[in-house]
């Protein structure tokens, strides 16, 4: 799932192929905006058949690729 | 200054003028703190009318030294902490102003500075309410500092008059029932569509509910805030309602209140308006526009289901009942007839005088009417049907709209050309179904430099961050070998467009 995550996250960012690492911050790095995410979490909720609901995401759930993931996974059907 | 004279007999009852945080500012202190700031302006000032700069976000101190500025007969310019200290220093060398005061924590030199701590004891100190240093209608009231195409930002000034007259141009749209309402107060006071809860809503005695960047930005924080606002009325952007209706619970159980949603600053999709009609039964919501010469807003239009849909987006809608709108001919400036695409022109009251010591380019876009009222070229192509609605069709320039900012393209452009080892550049808007979700720069380098994208990507915005506000600054840059050209030497955007 990281890897397919950081392939979204290269596009929306404008990364190099394999630049964006698991623990790249992507606020604290300027890479993510507001609208950014926005874009991000439509994606995510394509590719993954999730529901992201923003009034329950904190910025730290979406920090990292690592942490995207994290969050990604926990609100998928077990 | 009628708005003023309101303040005063607000004063006089218990309401709460501004919610921020867990702070509650009533009228009463709104009216006596201002009062305080006038007489101290008075004082160590005199009759020097110099505009004051006002540098900081949503803090309650702002407002009370605008209307303390205006007691005192003088302008103020609202500078946001999302300007950098080398784009508020551009905007000093203009103004110049005696006084600025800073509660941005940044650097900033003018002849007095007061920063949190000495205004606040200004504003403690107990003063008479003197009627006759007020700003009078011709008198400017605001200045705005916008995006300029030579990367120099320029002022736009607002009279007492033009506040005056969007009031009333607005009055039949913002209407609530009942008395007084809890109106949103999320926009940068440096924007203009902050003067609706500003003027409109302290006006007719409405509580602010102030939203700030850093709950903006959280979207927990955010739905937090909304939940516990109360609200009646909603004034923003259609990108903050695009945020919102990502989540399911951005809905009237959230909202049970509000009455209305007016959207402004940018092209509202029909997407937008279908859901929140949807989403918020027995809500009315509107899609308004103005641009800033022209005071905040001029034409607006109660969306109905029937309007979302067989159209790419929603129409602007009717010029307001005070002034008049034109559809003039780019070229010629000669009226063009109903149902042909023209450039929109604003005849009325709320015109402003134009731009703050720019004589040549006021006289290029502002006009006198065959009346004699003042009169404002948009540079917006524009049609209206027999119907008298309007709709919008895009700029006639390089101008875009960036979450309601009006950002010029070449602007970023030539304070890109400011960072090291940048050769040449160019930005486009990134459109998403009409809307510009964000700027992409493509930049060519003078040498190379071993920096990966994401490492150039880092250190040119954080360059560009040093000299253009946080909005102007492009999410992605894309570094390019050599750039296609026109036959006349230009970069060639459209090829560019379609690089990407």
């Amino acid at each position: 799932m990281l890897e397919q995550i950081l392939e979204i996250l290269t596009e929306i960012c404008g990364a190099d192929p394999g630049e964006l690492q698991a623990d790249t911050a992507l606020f604290d790095e300027g890479l993510l905006d507001s609208f950014a995410l926005v874009q991000l979490i439509v994606a995510l909720e394509e590719r993954f058949s999730v529901t992201l609901d923003p009034a329950d995401l904190e910025r730290k759930d979406m920090a990292t690729p690592a942490a995207i993931a994290e969050t990604v996974r926990a609100r998928q059907p077990s | 200054m009628e708005f003023l004279e309101r303040l005063a007999r607000l004063a006089e009852t218990d309401r709460v003028a501004i919610r921020y945080r867990d702070v509650a500012l009533t009228f009463a202190q709104l009216d006596a703190q201002s009062d305080a700031f006038a007489a101290w302006l008075l004082e160590t000032f005199g009759e020097d009318r110099t505009p004051i700069l006002l540098w900081g976000h949503k803090d309650l101190a702002l407002p009370v030294c605008m209307f303390g500025a205006l007691k005192a007969g003088r302008a103020y310019v609202p500078v946001d902490t999302t300007f950098p200290a080398d784009r508020v220093a551009r905007i000093l060398e203009q103004v110049r102003p005696r006084l600025a005061v800073n509660l941005s924590g940044g650097a900033l030199e003018a002849p007095v500075v007061l920063d949190a701590a000495a205004l606040e004891a200004i504003l403690r100190r107990p003063a008479a309410k003197d009627r006759r240093s007020w700003v009078g209608p011709s008198d400017v009231a605001y200045m705005l500092f916008t995006s300029g195409s030579t990367g120099n930002p320029k002022g736009v000034q607002i009279t007492a008059g033009n506040i005056a007259a969007f009031c009333r141009g607005v009055e039949p749209w913002f209407r609530l029932e009942g008395d007084g309402g809890v109106f949103l107060n999320e926009i940068s006071y440096s924007f203009d569509v902050s003067v609706c809860p500003l003027y409109y809503g302290l006006g007719r005695g409405m509580t602010l509910w102030t939203v700030d960047k850093d709950t903006l930005g959280d979207t927990k924080a955010l739905f937090q805030s909304l939940e516990a606002s109360g609200l009646d009325i909603w004034v923003s952007t259609p990108s903050l309602g695009e945020i919102c209706l990502q989540s399911p619970r951005f809905r009237r159980e959230l909202l049970p209140r509000v009455q209305k949603f007016v959207f402004c600053g940018e092209v509202m999709t029909c997407r937008l308006g279908a859901e929140m009609l949807e989403r918020f039964p027995g809500a009315k919501v509107y899609n308004a526009y103005g641009p800033t010469e022209t005071t905040v807003l001029v034409t607006a239009v109660e969306i109905t289901p029937e309007m979302c849909s067989g159209r790419p987006a929603l129409p602007i809608g009717y010029g307001f009942s005070n002034l008049e709108c034109r559809i003039l001919d780019p070229e010629t400036h000669a009226p063009v007839p109903d149902g042909e695409s023209g450039e929109l022109a604003i005849v009325g009251d709320c015109v402003s005088p134009g731009y703050f010591r720019q004589p040549e380019q006021t006289a290029r876009v502002f006009f006198t009417a065959e009346d004699g009222r003042r009169g404002y070229r948009t540079g917006d192509l524009c049609r209206r049907g027999a119907d008298g609605l309007i709709d919008y069709f895009g700029r006639l320039d390089g101008q875009v709209k960036l979450n309601g900012f009006r950002v010029e393209l070449e602007d970023v452009e030539a304070n890109l050309l400011k960072v090291d080892n940048i050769a040449r550049a160019a930005v486009l808007p990134v459109t998403v179904d009409g809307t510009v979700q964000g700027l992409t720069a493509f930049i060519l380098l003078e040498k190379p430099d071993g920096m990966t994208s994401l490492q150039r990507a880092k250190a040119v915005k954080q360059a560009l961050g040093a000299l253009l506000p946080s909005y102007m600054v492009p999410r992605k840059i894309r570094c390019v070998d050599r750039f296609p050209l026109n036959p006349n030497g230009k970069i060639d955007k459209k090829a560019l467009a379609d690089l990407v």
